[in-house]
């Protein structure tokens, strides 16, 4: 036997399940991926969040042996996916963007082939399978012809499909693309509740919501490079301002008041539409008084204010925007 | 914190990935049958294209085909129809192929510990029996207009090497659709080698009745020869050469598609 020199080295025990490093990919010209590191951990929800074409998908193909890795390196927990590519797929479950099941079979057939197909012995098989009916409500569907499922019926299939060995690592290709607000909670339900029992979960997703809601931690991606990183808070922080908006009763004043805030805040951007104003602030509290005070001090009556700490619609839009306006 | 339980961190040997071979052909042969048995249209398809051969050369030239050669011409025709419709059978392995292998079902069977070889081996398998029920079928239809096999021995054998070459010509068109990846490519492409092997065969005249130049490959590409060992065979004629030239065609068929459309369907 050609084995190697050194026995296989155990897996390291430590949290990590998913480690990117340095990735890239490219399609003849075009750049996919350019030297994504990242990491995910056990018990944890990674989100990658992008918007269309920003290589989200391209880089869950290469972490699922799917497609080969140009450079850089990845292991899933601790087996290098390039070289050990039939050890990584044992150990990782995938639901793609398009709901990989065969739609000529029932959901319980599906997962019948599934099952057999990693080779899980037979009476464990049925009662993964029973298991997994029950635990995500298939009952009503389950002997029904996967081509007649409802969107959402189909998506949820699909997740259960890439649960059926029980993998540690599961990866989730925009999962809940195309579902009506119902299925995504309840999937998001679902997807929490592997994340708490222990499951590494990679998931990707455009939706700023569904990353700020699933994610402990967040990779921000865009044109197949890492724009930002960390839990949803620290990203929010990150973006370091406050925004003060103000609407003046009197759309005439608008102008006035731009150059009043002005004094406070740099930045400052109004729409006339709605006779508003958008000041961003670096200390929100004590800022933010000090320019109604201004305001008030010249005379300009306002009609509302809010506070806003920012969103993630802020970073990401910040963060993503290729416009001519950075 | 979490941790992870040890993963099994090893690859597949040789022998396990033969086990794997077998098993999940197996596995990919039952998920083939029960889409087999969901898309009937595919079966009728491929004994109305037999069926209506068999008619359309019976009633419009078999008169004259009959009384050129001196011999009962339902008796001549029919055998040929068997290798018509397996191999209407193995061009529906290379449509139904392309459509599965650009469905999502598809990423899934890649990212799974699986043989790869399977899902093309468990296509051609659940392709080839529903060709037996075909082959049945038009040996039915023929028998109303008169057809008999000469013996039980015969008629198996001219069935299986009709289901036979029709299994060699699957494995030819699951090359095509890994490549294509489209069934309308897939189905244009047919074109340029069903009909020339259909119709420059021995299966609906004999070859003496063509151009000199077209003769020789009448009598030796593969359709025609499998035509004749079915012919030889349905009729209880000495068929040694006639089979002994199917096989080798059945065979070396097998030898180059089977690892040539694996290693293309591998490559993605």
């Amino acid at each position: 036997m050609n084995n190697r020199p050194t026995p296989v080295s155990p897996v390291e025990i430590d949290d990590v399940a998913v480690r990117a490093r340095n990735l890239g990919k490219s399609f003849g010209d075009t750049v996919a991926v350019r030297d994504l590191s990242f990491d995910a951990r056990a018990g944890e929800v990674m989100g990658l969040l992008g918007p269309n074409g920003a290589g989200k998908t391209t880089t869950i193909k290469m972490l699922t042996t799917l497609l080969p890795i140009d450079t850089g390196s990845a292991t899933i927990v601790g087996l290098d996916v390039a070289e050990r590519p039939d050890a990584v797929r044992r150990v990782i479950g995938l639901a793609g963007q398009s709901a990989a099941i065969d739609e000529k079979l029932t959901a319980r057939e599906n997962l019948e082939m599934f099952g057999r197909l990693y080779k899980i012995p037979r009476g464990e098989r049925q009662r993964r399978i029973d298991h997994l009916v029950d635990r995500f409500d298939l009952g009503e569907f389950v002997d029904r012809i996967a081509e007649t499922y409802s969107g959402g019926q189909r998506r949820r299939l699909d997740v259960v499909a890439s649960l059926i060995a029980a993998p540690p690592v599961l990866f989730l290709d925009e999962p809940t693309t195309g579902l009506d607000p119902r299925s995504r909670t309840e999937l998001w339900d679902e997807i929490g509740d592997l994340a708490a029992q222990g499951t590494a979960v990679v998931l990707t997703t455009q939706y700023l919501e569904e990353a700020d809601r699933l994610s402990d931690r967040i990779v921000i991606i865009d044109e197949g490079v890492m724009k930002a990183s960390g839990t949803s808070a620290e990203l929010k922080e990150d973006l370091e301002r406050d925004v003060l908006e103000v609407h003046v009763t009197t759309r005439t004043d608008l102008a006035r008041a731009v150059e009043v805030a002005g004094r406070v805040a740099s930045g400052v951007s109004s729409d006339p539409a709605d006779a508003g104003l958008q000041i961003p602030l670096k200390d929100g509290s004590d800022q933010s008084l000090a320019v109604l005070r201004e305001l008030d001090a010249e005379g300009i009556s306002i009609s509302d204010f809010q506070l806003r700490r920012p969103t993630l619609d802020d970073v990401f839009l910040t963060l993503t925007a290729t416009g001519g306006d950075r | 914190m979490t941790t992870i339980q040890r993963a099994p961190a090893r690859e597949s040997g040789p022998a396990e990935r033969i086990q794997w071979a077998f098993q999940d052909t197996v596995t990919m042969t039952w998920r083939d049958l029960i889409r087999t048995r969901r898309q009937p249209e595919m079966l009728t398809f491929a004994v109305i294209m037999g069926v209506f051969f068999l008619l359309l050369f019976y009633y419009v030239f078999g008169g004259a085909i009959a009384a050129g050669s001196g011999v009962d011409y339902i008796q001549y025709l029919v055998p040929g129809i068997f290798v018509i419709t397996t191999l209407t059978g193995a061009q529906q392995t290379g449509t139904g192929l392309a459509t599965d292998l650009s469905a999502g079902v598809t990423d899934r069977f890649r990212s799974l510990p699986m043989s790869q070889f399977a899902v093309l081996g468990g296509r051609t398998i659940a392709d080839a029996a529903r060709n037996i029920i075909s082959v049945v079928l038009v040996a039915i239809v023929g028998y109303i207009l008169g057809f008999r096999f000469a013996s039980i021995a015969g008629a198996i054998g001219a069935i299986v090497l009709s289901v036979g070459i029709g299994y060699a010509f699957s494995w030819m068109n699951a090359a095509i659709a890994a490549k294509v990846k489209s069934a309308e490519m897939v189905g244009m492409l047919s074109m340029f080698w069903l009909f020339p092997l259909m119709l420059a065969s021995t299966v609906f005249t004999p070859a003496e009745q063509m151009p000199g130049w077209l003769q020789s490959f009448a009598r030796w590409q593969p359709i025609s020869v499998v035509a004749d060992a079915a012919r030889d065979l349905s009729n209880g004629l000495p068929a040694g050469d006639t089979v002994l030239w199917s096989v080798i065609w059945i065979v070396g068929l097998l030898l180059i598609f089977i690892p040539l459309s694996v290693a293309v369907y591998r490559r993605g």
